[in-house]
């Protein structure tokens, strides 16, 4: 029964946990490159200087001694992000979408008086949302207008959409839609939906809702299977370049896509996370072998890679 | 690249085996230190009187030379000295001095497992003389009686002397004049020569023996009997019955070549009394008395050669590698949840102080006192160290008020609380909150109780006691543990977990 199980998995072409650490993080992701992914704004520095697409960054917190001018520097902008710049499972940051009588309006629709909002920022300094609670830095970044396409299948927060890139090539993606239950955060693990996304034309398939597939949005109610992507030759070349700039083989690249200014990158990820086949229901192991496979001269440049995989990974629509 | 990992682990197993290899077959180790051993405990007691000079008492003493594993021994020898002389095979026991008058009570006890007779003396003993008191007509009379067995193997011609002795000679029978010599001469030299000399006859080594039965006794008297070479083995004969004893023979000898088992010089003994009882030991207590007077390189480097009190911390710390490859399993075969890699196997050491019911129920009341308290402060947003400095120290005050409350209740149990990972308690709290905020109560909920299993999996293992003495006696298997764990670190299969994980995705599919 179990080993039969596990020739199933085979064969579907599961990646599992252990094969992903040893097979491919450990052997392709030298740890010296994990700086550059684990500071955020060490990748936002990074992408700008590949001419990637992020966020705008407006300014940038160091040292507790900068505190006593955040106040001034809060009200230049009308709505910001705040985040820590070594944050992981989005602990940290703070929507602001606009401002009010001594204060700042959260996306939640929550005031948050401007000595909170500085002691949020003072906490993150000191390293409370940073894994190994080490000093940190905060940083503020424009807010992203999110594309309205997903308006129907978003409890509030901003969706985004994780592509996984193997050898530079984009192998599997999905959308993460925040929910009630994950507050806004588009993370799987805090309860937000995971719609596994169609490689060939970046139609929505189905989703993964804690470790249950589901078709429709828990709070919303509204289908999210059949959704087109806008722009997805775009945000498949964002994460075929984003490779490009960094020492990472096997890596999650995580995507925005603003109202105004399109596809964004907004961070990666070394230890991308495996729910991401649950959510496409199809196994990575058999793409990322079929990238191994695949002729060599499609490793060339990003855009022959996009196009090899518009080809390949196309999926035939779901009903 | 998974070469070099089975190329390590394979040097780690050979590492492993050769070292126990060397220690069974050059320095005699059982293979199995645990396993069971059926042996005899025999102890001697007597009374010594002496005389005007120094008294002089030998006693002949079970030796190894005789294919006896012989341990524990005590000798009990009051005012007088011992020595331990070997005379040929014989091991003999001299206590020697004045004597009072009043007399002295000496003794001897040893634990005696009988090995299968295999291992000593294969080489065929030469043909001894005839004894010197046998004058030429007797040494002809009893070739007349044997020779027609010539012809027969040593085997037969041994079943022919016991026959005789039966008073069977077989035919034709011998003639009527020398069955007459014959009975005149053992008369004379008394039945166990006679029967000697018989054999000395018909070409088979012999050699006389005196012991004990091997058999639940006291006795106050020895036994003789004749051990005789037939080609491979020897044989024990007892000419009083012209019995052949069936193997294995229950027979524990004393002393050989005819030399007695008592002897005295200047004085005499009494009440000289020999008692077998059978007892079931661990083969390995049968070797660690030569252990520890070895001078092989390994034997001195024994963990046995460690004063007591630290022996039995390493008993048990030797057997952590095994609750850590226990993690290994658990973690990514199986794919159980647990805080961290070193709580369960903490948590383990410290049940054996608490036992397990009182260790669970103790882990689980601080971790929730933990958690309630770690939620209210989250509040007041303090900062990493500060914060797990404050939780530190509640988890020594829980654990001081349980230690009191135990001393209150009389519960020793709840004292030994002391030896909780007090460090590793804390950061399961934190974790514990941090599982619980970022992926739900449930989830937190099922790490602790993971953890908590592999704890209790992890326990139980540590306190198999053939297991500690296993690994205490031959360290080396940590090496086999080291491989072990290299090739799961090398394991990129799937976890029984992810069986769970994917079943909506296969299900569908």
């Amino acid at each position: 029964m179990i080993l039969e199980g596990f020739r199933w998995l085979r064969d579907v072409g599961v990646l599992g946990m252990n094969r992903r650490n040893a097979e491919y993080i450990m052997r392709f992701n030298p740890r010296s490159s994990f700086p550059l992914v684990d500071d955020k704004l060490k990748t936002k520095q990074l992408a700008e200087a590949y001419q990637i697409p992020t966020p705008p960054l407006y300014r940038v917190i160091e040292h507790h001694g900068d505190m006593a001018r955040v106040e001034a520097m809060l009200r230049d902008y009308q709505d910001f992000v705040v985040k820590p710049a070594r944050g992981t499972g989005g602990g940290g940051i703070v929507l602001v979408t606009g401002h009010t009588q001594g204060g700042f309006i959260k996306q939640s629709g929550e005031v948050i008086p401007m000595k909170d909002l500085a002691y949020h920022i003072s906490d993150i300094l000191s390293g409370i949302y940073s894994l190994e609670g080490l000093e940190d830095r905060a940083f503020l970044e424009g807010l992203v207008h999110p594309d309205n396409v997903f308006d129907a299948v978003t409890y509030r927060g901003v969706p985004d959409i994780r592509i996984i890139v193997y050898r530079g090539v984009p192998v599997m993606s999905m959308v993460r839609l925040p929910t009630r239950v994950s507050d806004g955060k588009a993370n799987l693990h805090r309860g937000a939906i995971g719609v596994g996304i169609n490689m060939g034309n970046g139609t929505s398939l189905s989703g993964v809702y804690r470790s249950d597939v589901v078709t429709h949005h828990p709070d919303t109610n509204k289908p999210v299977t059949g959704i087109q992507v806008p722009r997805w030759e775009r945000l498949l070349l964002i994460a075929a370049r984003a490779a490009d700039m960094i020492n990472l083989a096997f890596l999650g690249v995580d995507l925005v896509i603003d109202q105004a200014r399109g596809p964004l990158l907004l961070e990666l990820n070394a230890r991308p996370g495996l729910q991401i086949q649950v959510a496409n229901q199809a196994g990575l192991l058999r793409r990322l072998e079929s990238v191994d496979k695949a002729p060599p001269e499609i490793f060339a440049t990003p855009e022959m890679r996009v196009a090899w995989v518009l080809e390949t990974f196309a999926i035939p629509i779901l009903n | 690249m998974k070469r070099p990992a089975v190329l390590l682990a394979v040097a780690l197993l050979l590492i492993s085996f050769a070292v126990i290899s060397y220690r069974v077959i050059w320095l005699k180790y059982p293979i199995l230190p645990p396993a069971r051993a059926k042996v005899w405990q025999l102890s001697m007691e007597a009374h010594v009187k002496g005389g005007e000079k120094e008294t002089n008492a030998m006693i002949g003493l079970p030796s190894a030379r005789r294919g006896l594993l012989v341990a524990e021994e005590r000798i009990h020898s009051g005012t007088l000295n011992f020595n331990l002389l070997r005379e040929g095979p014989n091991q003999v026991g001299v206590w020697s001095g004045a004597v009072s008058p009043r007399g002295e009570v000496i003794g001897y006890s040893a634990t005696i497992q009988v090995k299968p007779p295999r291992s000593f003396k294969t080489r065929t003993p030469p043909l001894e003389p005839y004894p010197p008191n046998v004058g030429k007509n007797d040494q002809a009379l009893v070739r007349r009686l044997v020779m027609k067995w010539d012809p027969l193997p040593p085997v037969d011609r041994l079943r022919r002397v016991a026959a005789a002795a039966k008073g069977f000679w077989g035919t034709p029978p011998p003639e009527d004049q020398d069955l007459h010599a014959w009975s005149a001469f053992y008369d004379k030299h008394g039945r166990v020569t006679a029967f000697l000399v018989l054999l000395r006859a018909a070409g088979l080594p012999a050699q006389v023996v005196e012991g004990l039965p091997l058999a639940e006794s006291i006795t106050g008297s020895t036994l003789t009997w004749v051990e005789v070479w037939t080609g491979q083995e020897w044989e024990s004969f007892q000419p009083e019955r012209g019995e052949i004893y069936q193997q294995p023979v229950p027979l524990l000898p004393l002393t050989t070549n005819g030399l007695p088992v008592v002897r005295v010089i200047n004085g005499e003994l009494s009440e000289v009394r020999w008692t077998l009882t059978r007892e079931i030991i661990n083969q390995w207590r049968m070797q660690f008395e030569r252990i520890m007077l070895s001078n092989r390189f390994l034997d001195r480097w024994s963990l046995f050669r460690l004063p007591e009190e630290f022996q039995r911390t390493f008993r048990i710390l030797i057997l952590v590698p095994i609750g850590a490859l226990m993690i290994c399993l658990l973690r990514n075969i199986v794919g159980f949840p647990t805080f961290g890699v070193f709580l369960p196997v903490l948590m383990a050491l410290a049940f054996r102080n608490t036992g397990l019911a009182y260790g669970l129920g103790i882990f689980w009341g601080v971790v929730l006192i933990g958690y309630v308290v770690r939620r209210r402060i989250d509040k007041l947003r303090l900062l990493l160290v500060p914060r797990l400095s404050v939780i530190l120290t509640l988890v020594i005050v829980c654990i001081t008020v349980f230690a009191m409350l135990g001393n209150k209740l009389g519960l020793r149990e709840f004292m030994a609380v002391g030896l909780l990972p007090f460090v590793i308690l804390t950061m399961t709290i934190e974790r514990f909150f941090v599982i619980t905020e970022e992926a739900g109560a449930r989830e937190a909920l099922w790490t602790a109780t993971g953890s908590a299993g592999v704890a209790v999996i992890t326990y139980g293992i540590l306190q198999l006691e053939p297991l500690q003495l296993t690994f205490f006696v031959y360290p080396e298997l940590l090496f086999a543990i080291a491989a072990v764990q290299v090739l799961l670190g090398r394991y990129t299969g799937y976890r029984l977990s992810e069986l769970l994980r994917f079943r909506k995705f296969w299900r569908s599919s």
